[in-house]
């Protein structure tokens, strides 16, 4: 049977023929910068004795760090910047949601104006905004707390305006229909289609934040960061082990705390 | 305990059995023999069990009982109980389609009919080399036996169903098995393209046999050589592709048939 | 009617003793925050106009930061496919593997990743190294699950028409699984590496590289003109890779919906 048109065979045959130019560009990319952040395998080799002579200064976990309480307090500081600054974020959340939602808010230039200003903040990375705060209010757990309020609010401000704007009109409608004020509306169909999954969100971000109180203490945030991080750099490597496992032990349980809270909203939810 | 002399019998099905997974019994006891150049159209009622009479065949489900023997090339080989490198070797002997599209959506037609040879290559090639020129050119030609040349370059998930089924086929004609297991390929197609369809299905039987599972007994009818009926557990009827009323009760109970 | 106020008073008792305790604990000061006002414009006169001959200087650190969390991200994402692979249903029948991958997964999301790159700088050193390692990582925990999903969801029917006429399971991977999961793959990748990017920028400040470290210094030198010049970088840095990201988001996205 004869073919009356050339066989394209280049796009189906060798695969590397189609990829090739895409991939070697990758490739390149990766090993120019593997080299340069002199990422050599000479690293990797001397890394793997040095592992375990490391994991065995770390065995047994010294607990007598605990002894002082000082640890424990900073553990328990870390606890309560996430907490808190969870708290007042979703408080803020609650507000910019509001504000900045464009089917609720009372006028276009303040919602604009809002989700503008949430989107700012979002893209700031939080190391800027802790080391200014540092600068202004001292080092210690308050600076870090105002940072994951404001991390907080950037994000679930978002997810909230946009969740209200979302929401399934009928019941508004017929709401409205009934005679319903604005406010009666916004408590009895737009609240409560949207308060589930918000409270979701928040106890998701209190995860997130949970872990980023530790980065925060690294910074001068409060917490027990600073102090991992000092015994890691004191080769106390046995105190570093104590205090990593009781912080893994507390952010595992507060996680299982806020997920069983998680399912429980989510859970009316369906039942809704 | 060779196979049927005399005229060449390709697939032997010998007494097998299949519980489904609560324990109950969904076949038991099946044999026949399957000869180059059948084409067997397999009826029943839904849930009896032909899809995964099929699939024993292949070794897609493993059979409790029996044994089913294929011999496309002189050579018996058992395929239950088979696994791996061997399983493999048997299998790219026999081709199957399925109700639905087999096809990698987001590749192109032509590569998606070179797919039917990947048992024959080795991995290591397939992987990092691809298909030679003249896989290419073959792979054309396969589809220009089901009339669809013209569309090798297109993506697979712009053609329509009938079209897509014409390129599982030419993916079949493209792998050369001896037998071609073919799962309701027609079912969710309008009458017209189930005519295509099937028209370019029949003609590969001189170069293989197929089993294929219908839900129509007019199709069965029209482009079988033979007939199965399943019903309850058991083959009860085999024989030729046009079913008297009587023997349709047999296989589906009660009702009026011939109206499909 | 109480009954409804019920809950909301139980809410707030708890919650009550939790806000107190809690601002003691963060040493919530009030009048800090006043204080800070006129401390806040001050710094923010001192920082400007920044140190614009200082950014030849800060090239170098910001390509490092980009580049840390485009080699970790890449690592991981490579790694991530293969655990996605071991992790999904409908690759493999070895039920034991695949359950101790997900767990294995489940355990390493919940390392934070501080605790990763503190552990790697213990033991190679300062430097770019243990930062990309702990990139890695920490991809590895969500990539991980997200591509072993991902792989889990695609149309299982090409999969098992290869298998069925004697295919390879690395020829399945290859030709029936590759062609529909890259384009989630490649997306779960681009978001994980926005994520990684600001990273990154924290990595610095723990010695692992990058221009957090730039920052920091500056600040602690009270140089606070260099230091805005630094968060000018970062800022630009931040938003360039984000906006890549998107764009090539989109144009996969877009690509699918297309064809």
């Amino acid at each position: 049977m004869a073919m009356n048109h050339p066989i394209e065979t280049k796009i189906y045959k060798r695969w590397f023929e189609s990829y090739l130019f895409p991939s070697s560009l990758f490739m390149l990319a990766l090993i120019g910068s593997m080299i340069q952040l002199n990422m050599s395998p000479k690293l990797f080799w001397e890394g793997i004795p040095h592992f375990f002579s490391l994991v065995s200064e770390m065995i047994p976990p010294n607990w007598e760090v605990f002894s002082k309480g000082k640890i424990l307090w900073s553990i328990l500081e870390t606890l309560a910047m996430a907490f808190l600054g969870t708290l007042i974020g979703c408080t803020g959340a609650l507000l910019c949601g509001l504000l900045g939602a464009n089917n609720l808010t009372p006028s276009k230039l303040i919602g604009e104006t809002v989700k503008r200003a949430l989107a700012a903040e979002r893209s700031v990375p939080p190391l800027i905004y802790v080391l200014l705060l540092i600068v202004v209010i001292g080092l210690g757990p308050f600076a870090g707390m105002i940072v994951i309020a404001l991390g907080t609010t950037g994000m679930l401000g978002k997810l909230f305006a946009e969740a209200i704007e979302n929401v399934d009109p009928k019941p508004l409608e017929s709401l409205e229909s009934t005679g319903a004020t604005k406010l009666q509306i916004i408590r009895y169909a737009l609240l409560p289609q949207v308060i589930p999954s918000f409270i979701a969100n928040t106890l998701y971000r209190f995860d997130i934040n949970l872990r980023f109180a530790l980065f925060l203490g690294v910074v001068g945030g409060g917490g027990i960061g600073v102090d991992l991080q000092m015994a890691m750099s004191l080769f106390r490597y046995a105190d570093a082990l104590a205090i990593t496992m009781v912080t893994l032990a507390v952010i595992w349980s507060a996680e299982r705390i806020s997920d069983y809270f998680r399912k429980r909203v989510i859970g009316q939810e369906v039942l809704q | 305990m060779g196979l049927k002399g005399g005229s060449q019998a390709m697939l032997a099905i010998r007494n097998i059995s299949k519980k489904l997974p609560d324990g109950r019994l969904l076949f038991k006891d099946i044999s026949f023999e399957v000869k180059k150049g059948e084409f067997i159209g397999v009826l029943g009622e839904s849930g009896v069990g032909k899809t995964v009479l099929l699939r024993c065949i292949n070794g897609l489900t493993k059979p409790d009982v029996g044994e089913v023997v294929l011999n496309g090339d002189g050579e018996p080989q058992r395929i239950n109980g088979k696994k791996g490198k061997e399983l493999r070797a048997i299998r790219r002997k026999i081709g199957m389609i399925f109700q639905g599209s087999i096809l990698v959506k987001r590749l192109s037609v032509l590569e998606n009919v070179l797919l039917g040879k990947l048992g024959w290559i080795s991995t290591a090639r397939s992987v990092f080399y691809g298909f030679t020129d003249e896989e290419v050119s073959e792979a054309l030609q396969s589809l220009n036996r089901v009339g669809i040349q013209s569309l090798a370059h297109r993506r697979a998930e712009t053609l329509s169903g009938g079209e897509m089924q014409r390129v599982a086929i030419a993916r079949t004609i493209f792998q050369k098995p001896h037998l071609l297991l073919a799962d309701e390929p027609v079912s969710n197609l309008d009458p017209k393209n189930t005519e295509i369809v099937l028209d370019f299905l029949k003609p590969l039987t001189q170069d293989m046999a197929i089993i294929g599972v219908f839900h129509s007994p007019n199709l069965v009818a029209q482009y079988c050589t033979r007939a199965i009926g399943m019903k309850n557990g058991a083959i009860v009827y085999d024989g030729s592709p046009h079913l008297s009323e009587e023997d349709l009760r047999a296989i589906y109970g009660g009702g009026n048939f011939y109206s499909s | 009617m109480m009954k409804r106020y019920k809950n909301l008073l139980l809410f707030s008792g708890i919650l009550s003793p939790l806000i107190v305790g809690s601002s003691l604990l963060c040493r919530v000061d009030l009048m800090a925050l006043v204080r800070g006002i006129p401390r806040a414009t001050e710094l923010i006169i001192r920082m400007f106009p920044p140190a614009w001959g200082t950014f030849p200087d800060l090239v170098r650190p910001a390509l490092e930061t980009v580049q840390i969390a485009f080699v970790g991200t890449a690592i991981g994402a490579f790694v991530s496919f293969l655990i996605g692979l071991m992790a999904a249903h409908n690759i493999h029948s070895r039920r034991l593997l695949r359950q101790t991958t997900r767990t294995l997964l489940s355990a390493e999301r919940a390392l934070p990743d501080l605790i990763v790159v503190l552990f790697f700088v213990a033991i190679v050193g300062l430097g770019p190294f243990p930062g990309v390692m702990a990139l890695a990582l920490g991809s590895i925990g969500m990539l991980g699950k997200l591509f072993a999903d991902s792989i889990e969801e695609v149309d299982p029917k090409p999969l098992e028409s290869m298998a069925a006429i004697g295919a390879t399971k690395v020829q399945m991977i290859r030709y029936a699984l590759l062609p529909q999961v890259i384009p989630a793959l490649i997306a779960h990748t681009l978001y994980r590496f926005e994520v990684n990017i600001r990273m990154s920028v924290f990595l610095g400040v723990v010695g692992a590289g990058g221009i957090g470290y730039n920052l920091v210094t500056a600040l602690r030198l009270l140089k606070y003109q260099e230091a805005m010049a630094v968060i000018i970088t970062i800022l630009i840095l931040v938003t360039l890779c984000e906006k890549l990201s998107e764009i090539s988001r989109k144009a996969i996205i877009g690509n699918e919906l297309l064809k």
